[in-house]
């Protein structure tokens, strides 16, 4: 009973110190107090927050989708042929440390400020870690799978989608997850820097009218929208590597 | 699988030739459609990273968001290890403040910009409240992953000999847990050079053509963006952080493995 009073406490003790803070600085401008926060988000429920919440789902499900999904088909077609591999792999190492943020003025160049900035960024972001994770997995497919199937008169495209993508899934998820935070600050970055739209572009447009309780409401947001896609993506993993050991299909 | 093997020169020349020609391509095309300035061309390109360079304007920005860095590193260093570890060693901290902190990881570090700005100033501070911010996290994840496993027989038999609580901190929990603090110094770091440009470009918006002087390389961006529109010194500038990235990321695996030569990773 009491391990589920004891998230309360911690939460009660930050949304203490919250309030203190405000009381000492005084100033509703420069720290507002969790109840004035409060009041902005409900006022905020029922006009633009739904829209920019969603534009910016948008552009994280557009974004990632078309990234992972160019990733996949790359790294598919460099696990089949070591030409390609030889190629592309330098590309992949020139371009991997090369974060997505250092993209953005690039991207407003590219695609204007809108919403195809925030929408490169999260392809970008998203490209590498799946590219790279999925290269990995096929290489380091078990060859005793890959030869039972063949034995047992698997087609090339058996074996590719039911032996060598499941065995990649682990090392894919293990990207995602570790690129998803800079994914989710480019998102968020593009939007304030380039975007015409979405949650990001939000904090700072409420920031221009000074409005600094509902800029703070919006940056709570953020980091529930942050919170979520990382328990989904999470529970996603749990859910299709269910076959795995629990040591590594949590780590 | 299938294909022939690839030899050791065409691992190199391949993809070498098959970059020099994507560059001629380029370069041709710009030519051709007579959009040198509207569109970054490889020569364009060489060009402007030779000027900026003499010039020492590249030089001052990066040494400019470099010292952001290490400092906002070293702040989130000094906050986030002594929270690791004690999170990580008594397992009712890490219950009662683990979503709490979940919750505050979330937020990407930019987003902050507003407050840290009104907090801080637009000078430069405020792009060091993002950095810390931003390397905080990797270093109390890690320090409790590390505390987390660190051997519980190796702590009691600390205990039995005598050691007091200090000393067992000291002797036993930091020993064992730098292999593991040194991962995230490094995850650390790399998010914290992320978080620098993005940080600068968010107050860059802010400040641009009002003639103050550039501080960093985000700045730097924005100025010539919308300043200058010199779309070759963008690329030259992307280059420049990429090659940080690598630097930071090489030169710490390898300090690791120089430091700590039993530790793998």
């Amino acid at each position: 009973m009491a391990r589920l009073f004891e998230p309360l406490i911690g939460i009660a003790c930050a949304l203490a110190a919250w309030e203190i803070a405000a009381r000492v600085a005084g100033n509703a401008t420069l720290v507002p107090s969790p109840a004035t926060v409060w009041n902005a988000l409900v006022a905020m429920r029922g006009s633009e927050l739904p829209r920019d919440i969603a534009a910016s789902i948008v552009h994280l499900v557009v974004g990632y989708v078309a990234g992972a999904a160019l990733g996949l088909v790359l790294a598919l077609v460099a696990g089949s042929s070591k030409w390609f591999a030889a190629v592309i792999d330098p590309f992949a190492e020139f371009l991997r440390p090369i974060s997505p943020i250092a993209w953005i003025p690039l991207a407003i160049l590219m695609f204007g400020v809108g919403g195809g900035v925030p929408v490169f960024l999260i392809f970008y972001a998203a490209l590498f870690p799946i590219f790279v994770g999925t290269l990995d997995g096929i290489r380091r497919v078990d060859p005793t799978l890959v030869n039972a199937g063949r034995a047992l008169g698997a087609s090339r495209a058996t074996l590719a989608l039911r032996v060598i993508f499941p065995a990649t899934l682990p090392s894919i998820f293990a990207g995602a997850r570790l690129s998803l935070g800079v994914a989710w600050m480019a998102l968020v970055a593009g939007e304030i820097v380039g975007g015409d739209a979405g949650i990001g572009w939000r904090i700072l447009w409420y920031q221009e009218f000074f409005q600094m309780d509902r800029v703070l409401a919006a940056i709570l947001i953020v980091g529930a929208l942050g919170l979520a896609a990382d328990t989904l993506l999470q529970a996603l993993q749990r859910r299709v590597l269910r076959w795995l050991p629990a040591s590594e299909g949590t780590r | 699988m299938s294909g022939s093997e690839v030899g050791r020169g065409a691992r190199v020349l391949l993809p070498l030739a098959v970059a020099l020609v994507l560059c001629a391509v380029w370069e041709v095309a710009v030519r051709m459609t007579h959009s040198h300035g509207l569109l970054p061309s490889p020569t364009g390109v060489v060009e402007s990273g030779a000027i900026l360079t003499s010039s020492g304007v590249i030089v001052e920005a990066m040494s400019g968001s470099l010292k952001r860095v290490l400092i906002g590193f070293a702040i989130g260093g000094a906050l986030g290890i002594p929270t690791g570890l004690a999170i990580g060693t008594v397992p009712a901290l890490d219950r009662a403040f683990r979503p709490v902190l979940d919750g505050l990881r979330s937020i990407a570090p930019i987003a902050w910009i507003p407050m840290a700005i009104l907090w801080l100033g637009v000078r430069g501070d405020a792009a060091l409240f993002v950095v810390a911010y931003a390397a905080v996290f990797p270093f109390i994840v890690n320090a409790s992953l590390a505390a987390r496993l660190v051997d519980r027989r190796l702590v009691a038999a600390a205990r039995a000999l005598g050691a007091g609580p200090w000393t067992v901190v000291r002797t036993v929990l930091l020993p064992g847990s730098i292999p593991m603090l040194f991962t995230g110094a490094r995850i650390a770091l790399a998010f914290a050079w992320a978080s620098i440009i993005a940080a600068e470009l968010a107050i860059g918006i802010k400040i641009a053509g009002q003639g103050r002087s550039v501080a960093g390389i985000g700045q730097l961006m924005v100025e010539t963006l919308y300043v200058r529109r010199d779309v070759d010194a963008l690329v030259f500038y992307m280059l420049v952080i990429g090659a940080v990235s690598f630097l930071i990321d090489a030169g710490l695996r390898r300090l690791q493995r120089w430091m700590l030569p039993w530790s793998d990773r």
